[in-house]
């Protein structure tokens, strides 16, 4: 029974394409042997015979000489029927014969490892596995926290099966999980002296949307999304733009001249901030309008002395000092409310907050200790101190810790106002315009500098007369300087 | 050119006494000529039973054989390369029969003469050839080291390891593997140089096969390379690389000085690559036939049958029967070939680290993800 | 017990230790011996170890790498010295054709539990060949890892972590810090050879160092602080593999990442974090990843190093064009 066998050229150098037939050594009806040369042939990089794979009868010789035939295309048949070829291996193989297919639908099996012929097409796939499928798929896991949730695409988060364990050795525990361990402590829990407060997530959006919602003014962080893994879509920040609108329903820059701001930065910090101290401290506020003359003189006096060349001596100097002064007397105005701990912290030392504009918005740097302050270094401290926070170059620190704060509305050319409590705080003073006003002095209705201070402070530690009796010394002080010898 | 030219007019002397192209060759150690004359030499004997002589011609011809069957399976395409070893196997099996149980080998790429006289399986070097993985064998059970395709690496190796046994008191040698072509390397140097000034137990076995591919050994040096020995401060020996007596008594001997703390030796096995460099190489194109034809007439197996028929220690029918296991064997390498499954895919991320790490463990997941993805399973 | 140590102090100390702990551990190295190495990292050890510990090899890199290779194979733990990072290049083909590939050719059968010691940077005003980062080199070769120690504690764990692993070991050494000091545990708990590391932070950009330029990166954030700028760096320590879930994680918050290396930008250990940053945290990116380096240039005469190598002001710049996106 005839069992034909084909033999392909195969690529008998490393990587030809193609060979010349030069010569057959065999013919139609010879009886052929395992290795024994059948043809000879000429590639481009040498010419060398090619021995049989097969035992059997040629029954056909599929090329003249001096064809080139493509490596890989069948040269010739050989009839391994009845025992042929049974005291070889070749037959009994099956799978791996030269030019049979494989199961697994790779291109033939080419005889040798030259180039593979391959198609322009995809291969199919199985439902659902495309690359396309995978990449909708949620790429982040929905509540992400820190450090510890790699939004990772999901053909890579399955681990694969590949055990490796630790290995001890000189002591040292080493080792994919040992590290993964520690990996997961060092970005959990960076050094304390290292890391402050770790700020929230960033919104997830692609860089074009994250363009469009900054074009339109549109704060990321107040807009959900409806993409995959929460990632928000153009439609997302279009739905918010609606929300927020007017009723109107004006688009930002049109001709009703409304201008949107985005709420970032100090300004929302501010925001924040202020809400939460205006709603978790009952405020309370006093005020008394005080006769500052004698205390404008004495400014201009020590604006003259040495100890001040160079400093600004300016009436909110002498404000801060007469606080810092009242502030001794009256230990609990310089404390702090700790809810968690249900305990009243009178602090040890003033950091004295003021409160500065800028174009940023309203940032309020402490001096650190000011109690311990000279004058002159008081004046210096402060004049450093409202330079920086308007160059908006405050750093993190000097705003952090304040224990009481000033704010000068005076500047502005108001009288006073209601301020609220910097958040952790106790007291707030504002310190309204001094001006030129008819007032009762020595009897007579005389012009005098008079400004109005206005103090708020948290009812909780601070109750009316404590409030009322520091008030009073600060505005006793700034009425006559030299009451500071009887503090 | 004018190398070629002269290398192939010069005839040859005195048969087997030196290189017929090379005029002016010294002296080299032979115990046997190609006639399969027993003849001695000065300073280096071999005491050899009958057995082991029977074994070595045993050896010799079923190492050639092997070597015939893995050029027809590369023919056939069921290797995508394969380094001959045809006319070196008396420089291999009589160096691979000089080592101990407890020495080590460490081989260039060809030296499937010295694997088999090491136990190493031919299907296992077959393995690499085939494509399957880079050579299935275990190399410290085998005491032989993985080929290494790198020209010379392997010597810096060879003589890494010597100082182990150095440092171990071991009582063991180590043999290292090179060509002519090798020579020329500096790693090749560095390690003449390492071992020599270390004393490290190791013996340099170049078998000068005349050609680098197709570049001659005046290229690489224009002294006789055993010569460059003196140069680094050991001892170098030219032996008949065709002879496996001489080859077996020379290697032994110098194995034996590394053991006892006498340092490296250089034996240059003269020998000639009869066939391609490899079945992608076609010799013609910088070799003449009548080269070819002189140094079949020194052909390593042919004088040691000589040599057994003439003196009576082996007779027709142990040739014959030799010839059938040659024919087994064969006949076992190619099935075991055809019979060899193409690896797993996942294979080429298993073993690049001892502990994988993750960034490879999820390019490894990608991998079995992507391939089962498509229709009729994994590749 | 806690002491103040430099980091060639402190890789004196891990190397000793390592050489009591494993009597299979060698060192191997040009001058390492009697003259304790050119930055004296081996000082005292031939004395105390013997010299078929403490190898003083022939002058060939090629034969250190070379060697340690069939060391390895017959069960020892050799240490290699090369002594500058301009000198690795003789022993390259060994590190990348053998040292890395030999386990994989194996099949796993023989570990290669090498580690190369190499001095890399610049900064120190030295000759050609004396101040290179060939990090990217080795990192982008299977088979290798590649780590690089910023911190005394770090030096003195890691070189005894890095004996002990399995696998080869490029360890690079920040020579230009050889001298700075800081406390080390000696008795303590050391981190993960394999971790990168949050060093300072901050949510406003996170920069990527290791080596010598984490110092240069503290330095930065510490200024940007002055500016009302709060960086998060991070030491990635490990360069293969790279450890980049800390990455992740601080990205995802600041929006805006920067990678520092001595090293030329170009296809330098900046560019795959670039390109593994925004696969991973795409949706999360305010700005491009921006890379500092060193420029596409040889390293330069010491003269003009200082122009050269990324500084405070050119890290400071990288943030603010982050920043302005």
């Amino acid at each position: 029974m005839a069992d034909l066998r084909q033999f392909k050229l195969p690529d008998v150098g490393e990587g030809l394409t193609e060979g010349e037939i030069l010569s057959w050594l065999v013919a139609v009806g010879d009886t052929v042997t395992v290795n024994q040369p059948l043809c000879e042939v000429e590639t481009a990089k040498a010419a060398v015979e090619l021995p049989s794979p097969y035992a059997g009868t040629v029954t056909e010789l599929l090329y003249e000489a001096g064809t080139t035939v493509d490596v890989g295309s069948p040269i010739i048949t050989i009839d391994v029927g009845g025992d042929g070829g049974g005291s070889t291996s070749a037959e009994s193989t099956g799978s791996g014969l030269i030019g049979e297919t494989n199961a697994n639908g790779r291109t033939a099996v080419l005889v040798g490892y030259g180039p593979r012929t391959t198609e322009a097409r995809r291969r199919p796939r199985r439902s659902g596995t495309s690359a396309a499928a995978r990449a909708t798929a949620p790429q982040v896991p929905a509540e992400a926290d820190h450090g510890s949730a790699p939004e990772r695409p999901p053909l890579l988060a399955t681990a694969p099966d590949v055990t490796v364990k630790p290995v001890r050795h000189g002591g040292l525990e080493i080792g994919r999980a040992a590290e993964a361990h520690s990996t997961r402590d060092v970005a959990a829990a960076p050094s304390s002296a290292a890391a402050p407060g770790r700020g929230a997530l960033r919104p997830l959006a692609k860089p074009p949307v994250r363009k469009y919602a900054k074009d339109l003014g549109i704060d990321l962080a107040t807009v959900s999304g409806t993409g995959p893994g929460g990632v928000i879509t153009r439609a997302d920040v279009d739905a918010a733009r609606g929300a927020t609108s007017t009723p109107t329903g004006a688009l930002p820059g049109s001709s009703t001249g409304e201008q949107r701001i985005p709420i970032k930065g100090v300004r929302k910090h501010t925001a924040a901030a202020m809400v939460s101290s205006a709603f978790t401290a009952p405020h309370v506020t006093e005020f008394l309008t005080v006769d500052v003359t004698r205390a404008m003189k004495l400014r201009d006096r020590l604006a003259a002395r040495p100890e001040f060349a160079g400093v600004k001596v300016s009436p909110l100097l002498l404000v801060a000092k007469a606080v810092l002064l009242a502030a001794q007397r009256h230990p609990m105005v310089n404390s702090s409310w700790d809810e968690a701990a249900q305990e009243i912290v009178v602090h040890g030392q003033v950091n004295l907050g003021i409160a500065a504009a800028t174009p940023r918005g309203l940032v309020v740097p402490n001096v650190k200790d000011a109690g311990r302050l000279s004058l002159p270094e008081l004046a210096t401290a402060l004049t450093e101190l409202t330079g920086t926070a308007r160059a908006g170059r405050t750093a993190p620190a000097d705003m952090t810790g304040g224990t009481i704060t000033i704010t000068n509305v005076g500047v502005f050319g108001v009288d006073t106002g209601t301020p609220i409590l910097n958040p952790g705080e106790s007291a707030i003073l504002a310190f309204g315009a001094v001006r030129a006003m008819p007032w009762v002095h020595k009897g007579k209705v005389v012009p005098r500098q008079v400004t109005t201070l206005g103090l708020s402070f948290d009812h909780r530690i601070i109750d009316g007369e404590l409030g009322s009796r520091f008030l009073a010394d600060v505005g006793a002080l700034l009425h006559d300087p030299g009451v500071a010898l009887a503090f | 050119m004018t190398a070629l030219s002269h290398t192939t007019e010069v005839v040859d002397p005195v048969p087997g006494a030196g290189a017929p192209h090379l005029p002016g060759q010294p002296p080299l150690v032979q115990l046997l000529t190609p006639e399969g004359e027993r003849v001695e030499h000065p300073d280096h004997s071999i005491d050899i039973g009958d057995e082991e002589l029977r074994a070595l011609y045993r050896d010799l011809v079923l190492v050639r054989r092997w070597d015939v069957e893995a050029t027809a399976l590369q023919r056939q395409g069921e290797l995508g390369i394969w380094a001959s070893l045809l006319g070196q196997e008396a420089a291999q099996v009589g160096a691979g029969r000089a080592l101990t149980a407890a020495d080590m080998a460490f081989p260039t790429y060809r030296e499937h003469g010295v694997a088999w006289a090491r136990g190493v399986d031919p299907l296992q070097v077959i393995s690499l050839f085939r494509g399957v993985d880079a050579g299935g064998w275990d190399p410290v059970a085998t005491g032989f080291n993985l080929y290494t395709v790198v020209i010379g690496a392997q010597t810096l190796h060879a003589t890494g390891y010597a100082m182990g046994v150095q440092r171990d008191g071991a009582e063991s040698a180590v043999l290292a593997f090179l060509g002519d072509g090798a020579t020329s390397q500096g790693e090749v140097n560095e390690a003449m140089i390492w071992a020599s000034s270390l004393s490290a137990p190791v013996v340099f076995f170049c078998q000068n096969n005349q050609y680098a591919i197709s570049v001659p050994i005046e290229r690489q040096s224009r002294v006789p390379l055993y010569q460059r020995a003196a140069g680094f401060g050991f001892p170098g020996v030219r032996v008949d690389g065709n002879d496996v007596l001489a080859v077996l008594a020379v290697t032994r001997a110098a194995l034996a000085a590394a053991r006892e703390g006498q340092g490296p030796t250089f034996i240059e096995a003269f020998t000639y690559r009869m066939g391609a460099h490899t079945t992608s190489d076609d010799p013609t194109r910088y070799r003449l036939a009548s080269e070819l034809e002189e140094w079949k007439l020194r052909d390593p197996i042919a004088r040691v049958k000589a040599y057994l028929s003439r003196s009576g220690i082996a007779d027709a029918d142990f040739f014959a029967a030799v010839d059938a296991e040659g024919d087994e064997l064969a006949a076992r390498i190619r099935k075991g070939t055809l019979d060899m499954a193409d690896p797993a895919g996942t294979e080429i991320f298993d073993h690049v680290y001892a502990e994988m790490p993750p960034t490879l463990a999820a390019q490894r997941a990608e991998f079995v993800d992507y391939h089962a993805s498509f229709e009729g399973g994994a590749h | 017990m806690t002491e103040t140590l430099t980091i060639g102090k402190a890789l004196n100390l891990g190397l000793r230790r390592a050489l009591e702990d494993d009597p299979k551990v060698v060192l191997m190295g040009e001058d390492i011996g009697r003259l304790g190495g050119v930055f004296r990292i081996t000082d005292g050890l031939q004395k105390d170890f013997g010299d078929d510990r403490v190898v003083d090899t022939p002058l060939a890199e090629a034969g250190i790498v070379g060697t340690a290779v069939g060391l390895a194979m017959r069960g020892y733990r050799p240490v290699c010295e090369i002594q500058f990072d301009g000198f690795v290049f003789p022993a390259y083909n060994q590190i990348v054709t053998q040292v890395a590939k030999i386990h994989a050719r194996s099949r796993g059968r023989l570990s290669m539990p090498i580690v190369i010691r190499i001095p890399f940077g610049g900064g120190i005003g030295a000759v050609e060949h004396h101040s290179e980062s060939p990090e990217a080199y080795f990192a982008h070769t299977a088979g290798l890892k590649v780590v690089a120690v910023s911190t005394p504690a770090d030096a003195y764990w890691g070189i005894q972590q890095a004996i002990a692993h399995p696998d080869p070991i490029v360890f690079l050494e920040p020579k230009r810090r050889y001298w700075e000091k800081a406390a080390v545990d000696l008795d303590g708990e050391p981190p993960p050879l394999f971790g990168s590391r949050v060093v300072r932070g901050g949510d406003d950009v996170t920069v990527l160092a290791y080596g010598p330029m984490v110092k240069t990166a503290l330095q930065a954030a510490e200024a940007a602080a002055e500016e009302g700028r709060s960086l998060e760096v991070i030491d990635l320590r490990t360069i293969s593999p790279l450890d980049l879930d800390p990455v992740f994680a601080s990205v995802r918050r600041t929006g805006r990442c920067v990678v520092v290396h001595e090293a030329p930008v170009t296809l330098g250990l900046g560019a795959e974090i670039a390109a593994r940053v925004t696969e991973t945290c795409f949706h999360s990116l305010e700005a491009p990843v921006l890379r500092v380096g060193g420029y596409d240039t040889p390293y330069p005469p010491s003269k003009l190093e200082e122009e050269y190598l990324p500084d405070l002001d050119r890290v400071l710049d990288a943030v603010d064009r982050s920043m302005g996106f």
